[in-house]
């Protein structure tokens, strides 16, 4: 005989990759790590503002880098002597809970204090996936057009930090530097946006200072 | 596109839970997906489809249902349903629907849940 059942099952899978990104939160805290998720499309700036700061900034940091298929941006990251891991993500088109955590068995977080996790360019993936990072730093650049926060709302919403980088080409570009800032203001009333140029300078102590801050209330 | 993966996850969920009850067939299964989630449920389900091949689940039928987003209000405490046009995000997480103003937290319509399922088992004796 054959019977019917009706079985209730209830699990959230975008639950589940919230309960392991706590996780990664308190392994991070346990070692007293703070977490940036660098989250952008593809040319924002990600990789060269990470690498800049890795520079100026005076904390022991080590990096997480994503990539769908290569290693070309762990390659950019080991030249400064740091610990990096380089999470290649198959076909995936953004970092979830679990795979940081698996990056975590191949750094020596004891090691550091900083930890950015360069995550997959993409303005839409990510956004549904929290990876247990301290805060959110969204990159995005004024060559995307200046229509792209209007475009891609969610990751703005849920932003702590908003970079406009390339903000020197603006003009050139023909993008509205300024209909940006307001446009992520309007979603996030609460979240610090800084204009910058990674190649002139612009807005980089503002970025350092920020990110110090985020740090200090943290701790 | 993150379908592929999410599916493929629903379908280990559904399986597991499957095969713990000693199912012969899944006849049946519900997944929410929130509104406000970046899956496209006409995608899902297209991989959906394709995945289950050679499962339990061959032949299941597969109901979507769309969780619709819902906000809290910090300045009004309008707790509710959010304006969605459907083919716009946008407006759903920028405004109450009441007071207009902008300051609102997201409560529903971020999920992607395997509800229940219908199976097929043998009788126990």
């Amino acid at each position: 005989m054959h019977k019917i059942a009706d079985i209730e099952i209830q699990h959230d899978i975008m639950v589940a990759n919230r309960k392991l990104a706590e996780r990664n939160q308190k392994i991070l805290d346990k070692a007293n790590v703070f977490a940036v998720d660098v989250l952008g499309a593809i040319g924002s700036g990600k990789t060269s503002l990470i690498e800049i700061l890795i520079q100026k900034m005076d904390h022991k940091i080590g990096v997480i880098a994503g990539d769908v298929i290569s290693k070309f941006d762990a390659g950019r990251f080991e030249k400064y002597n740091i610990p990096v891991v380089g999470l290649n993500t198959g076909k995936e088109c953004h970092l979830d809970a679990h795979l940081v955590e698996h990056a975590f068995g191949d750094m020596q977080l004891e090691d550091i204090n900083l930890l950015f996790i360069e995550n997959v360019g993409n303005l839409i993936c990510p956004v549904d996936f929290d990876l247990g990072s301290h805060i959110r730093m969204v990159v995005i650049s004024v060559s995307e057009g200046d229509d792209t926060v209007e475009k891609h709302p969610l990751i703005f919403k849920d932003a702590d930090l908003v970079i406009i980088n390339k903000v020197d080409i603006a003009d050139a570009v023909g993008a509205d530097q300024d209909k940006m800032v307001a446009d992520v203001k309007q979603l996030n009333p609460k979240v610090k946006v800084i204009k910058s140029s990674l190649k002139t300078g612009k807005g980089l102590e503002e970025i350092i200072n920020t990110i110090e801050e985020f740090m200090d209330n943290k701790s | 596109m993150h379908e592929l993966s999410m599916a493929d996850a629903m379908v280990k969920t559904v399986l597991d839970v499957a095969e713990k009850n000693n199912a012969t067939e899944v006849i049946e299964v519900t997944i929410e997906i929130g509104k406000l989630t970046m899956l496209n449920p006409e995608q899902l389900k297209f991989l959906l489809d394709v995945i289950v091949e050679n499962t339990l689940l061959e032949g299941a039928k597969i109901n979507i249902e769309e969780i619709p987003v819902e906000l809290n209000c910090n300045i009004c405490e309008y707790k509710g349903l959010a304006d969605m046009d459907d083919s716009d995000h946008y407006l759903a997480i920028v405004k109450c629907p009441k007071c207009g103003e902008r300051n609102v937290e997201i409560t529903t319509g971020r999920e992607c849940n395997v509800k229940n399922i219908k199976i097929e088992k043998e009788e126990e004796v």
